[in-house]
């Protein structure tokens, strides 16, 4: 009697104590799953794609074609296709440094730690959104906030707050994925005084290069609602075998 | 006449004491007017350095520019306000500001890009007379550049080095191009050292896509006689829509400085005036109490109080004015001398340094104004009779049977 009366208080406790927990790290072990999905939505073992950017600010509105290629999560190389000004130029990011070659100087020009946050191309993309991207789950610990519908879909919302010790820049981000296939649909990105700097909306959900994904990208700066840098998948190849030269500093001015 | 005559009597007759004090005024004179020259001379290097070097006496923006600088903001009819601002009697100069990334070899540094009219801009400021190496900008410089003294050490460049600029262009292309260093400049001011980056103004709106507006211009007043407050009123009556600010305005630090040492080298002044007026008084002293049995056998003869006191002002005014003629002939060589061989300290400041942001220079010129030179010589006299009013009075109204006994 006594014994089996222990046995039933140490089942409640253990109950009542590891219930949740358990819940949580299944709910954390998904937000990260959901983060990985993000992350490697554009990549796989290499990538390769055509994009088109449009560039709109008060003073001009620019379009951009340029071709990517991306393997593994370390290396990444944009060239721009056109305008014939700046054609060949090229941003090579390397782990976590990254150049700029320059056609009609053919220089190459290594970015600083200051020149990061500074505009990628003239976009509203920011140098380190080239090369943080795909490293959104080693940087930020996401907790599930949401999850229901919202505007006749169903949704999972995300609340990331970077590890204490992580190289990055935002205070929080706010991304919200569907709830069936995990795609983004936009991430809120807040700055260290938690004040919404900007907006990144996902659309244009269709299949592309065997996957299916949102082939359109809009970063909407939080201080100029006017602007907005619209990227454009008009193709993209996964899987296709890349050579590591292909990324070396060397084959920058080949090209 | 015969008061002269007497006086002139007394100077000679004890040619010591008179010879000591005509050159105990005389070393006074001549230490003030050297030591009112040199200060007179470092705050006007240190308010040309701020004022002649970058700033101009006077610049105009388009409003929130300052705050704000964006390569958009420009003054658009920026040959109209020139042409206005230089009939109203301004020499004026127009310039581009623009920022980017420099690059040469591994070195990479955030730079500001000014473009400048060097035809134009040589009127205004003296930035062409302050390259240490090389030289500056000629007119028609496509691709050449003239930068500050700390950024060539950054990017470990010299004249004839080449230098990579990126930025972005007003279309929002990214404006690239390469440049040979033309000239490094000496030290200027912190900004300029560490980040100033010139070119003409041709290269400028050639990289940045920027075809008309200037983002600044510079002015100096045509003639100095009209104050700087007065100028700025009428600037700024002239263009109402545009923000004009004079340099006390637009480096308030700076001015609190100069006004400081104006304020200190007054103290400074007095304090050494004040020595001096006590040397004076001490041998004034000593010759009127050396002499009052004489005075006293004077009186007895019927020499009046007054005239007695007439006397002994008359002996002092003639003693002032050789110590202060001596003054001026042995002082106003000196300073003269040293405006043109400044006293060095460059040998006590390694390499180059700011005060409130402007370069210090290390070499000392005095600088010869009529500040420098008369007000020494008033005060001297000024000193010399207020010490003597003591003795002379005190002589006036003495009585005849105890001077004569005064021992």
């Amino acid at each position: 009697m006594k014994r089996s009366a222990l046995l039933f208080l140490f089942l409640v406790l253990t109950g009542l104590v590891a219930g949740p927990l358990f819940a949580q790290t299944a709910d954390s072990d998904r937000a990260r799953a959901i983060l990985r999905k993000i992350d490697d939505l554009w990549r796989s073992t290499s990538s390769v794609a055509r994009l088109k950017m449009v560039v709109k600010t008060e003073h001009y509105t620019r379009t951009l074609v340029l071709d990517s290629w991306t393997k593994g999560k370390e290396k990444s190389l944009v060239r721009i296709v056109s305008p014939l000004k700046e054609a060949g130029t090229v941003s090579l990011k390397n782990g976590n440094t990254m150049y700029t070659y320059l056609p009609k100087t053919d220089r190459v020009i290594r970015l600083t730690s200051g020149m990061m946050m500074g505009s990628w191309m003239g976009s509203h993309f920011t140098n380190d959104d080239l090369v943080k991207e795909s490293r959104l789950a080693d940087d930020y610990y996401p907790e599930i906030t949401y999850e229901g519908v919202l505007d006749g879909r169903k949704i999972i919302r995300l609340a990331l707050l970077p590890k204490p010790d992580a190289p990055v820049v935002w205070g929080r981000i706010v991304t919200t994925v569907r709830a069936g296939d995990y795609l983004p649909l936009v991430s809120l990105y807040y700055n260290e005084d938690m004040v919404l700097a900007r907006t990144l909306t996902f659309s244009d959900i269709r299949e592309m290069g065997g996957r299916k994904l949102p082939v359109v990208l809009r970063m909407v700066p939080a201080d100029k609602p006017g602007e907005y840098t619209e990227l454009t998948y008009e193709a993209i190849r996964f899987g296709v075998p890349l050579r590591d030269s292909r990324f070396s500093l060397l084959q920058l001015r080949r090209r | 006449m015969q008061l002269l005559h007497l006086a002139l009597k007394n100077v000679l007759r004890s040619r010591h004491r008179t010879w000591v004090t005509i050159a105990a005024m005389a070393f006074a004179g001549c230490i003030m007017i050297f030591y009112a020259s040199l200060l007179q001379g470092w705050l006007r290097s240190m308010e040309r350095n701020a004022v002649d070097m970058e700033t101009g006496e006077l610049q105009i923006h388009a409003p929130g520019f300052r705050q704000d600088p964006d390569l958009y903001n420009v003054i658009v009819d920026a040959k109209g306000v020139i042409k206005r601002a230089s009939a109203a009697g301004f020499i004026c100069a127009g310039r581009l500001l623009g920022s980017g990334l420099a690059a040469a070899d591994e070195n990479s540094t955030g730079v500001s890009i000014m473009g400048i009219d060097p035809g134009a801009d040589d009127l205004v400021t003296r930035l062409h007379a302050h390259v240490q190496a090389g030289r500056w900008l000629s007119r028609k410089e496509n691709n050449g550049v003239v930068i500050g003294s700390k950024l060539a050490t950054i990017l470990a460049v010299r004249p004839g080095s080449e230098l990579v600029l990126v930025s972005q262009a007003a279309d929002g292309s990214m404006a690239n191009d390469l440049y040979t260093v033309r000239g490094v400049l000496q030290s200027v001011s912190r900004e300029v050292d560490r980040g100033g980056l010139f070119m003409t103004a041709a290269a400028f709106r050639a990289f940045f896509v920027l075809p008309a507006g200037v983002h600044e211009i510079v002015l100096r007043r045509a003639l100095r006689s009209e104050s700087l407050t007065a100028a700025t009123g009428r600037l700024r009556a002239l263009f109402p829509n545009l923000e004009v600010k004079n340099w006390r305005q637009l480096q308030p630090t700076l001015a609190r400085l100069l006004d400081l040492s104006n304020v200190s080298l007054v103290i400074l002044l007095l304090i050494t005036y004040a020595a001096v007026g006590m040397l004076t008084l001490n041998a004034m002293l000593m010759g009127v109490f050396e002499r009052i049995p004489e005075f006293g056998v004077m009186k007895a003869l019927g020499f009046s109080g007054s005239r007695l006191f007439g006397l002994i002002v008359l002996e002092t005014v003639i003693q002032v004015a050789i110590g202060a003629a001596l003054a001026l002939v042995t002082g106003v060589p000196l300073a003269l001398y040293f405006s043109v061989h400044p006293l060095d300290f460059s040998f006590l400041l390694r390499g180059s340094s700011t005060i409130a942001g402007i370069a210090f220079e290390p070499r000392w010129y005095c600088e010869v104004t009529g500040h420098s030179v008369l007000l020494p010589v008033l005060f001297l006299f000024g000193a010399a009779l207020t010490a003597i009013l003591y003795p002379a009075v005190k002589a006036a109204m003495i009585r005849p049977v105890a001077a004569i006994h005064h021992r």
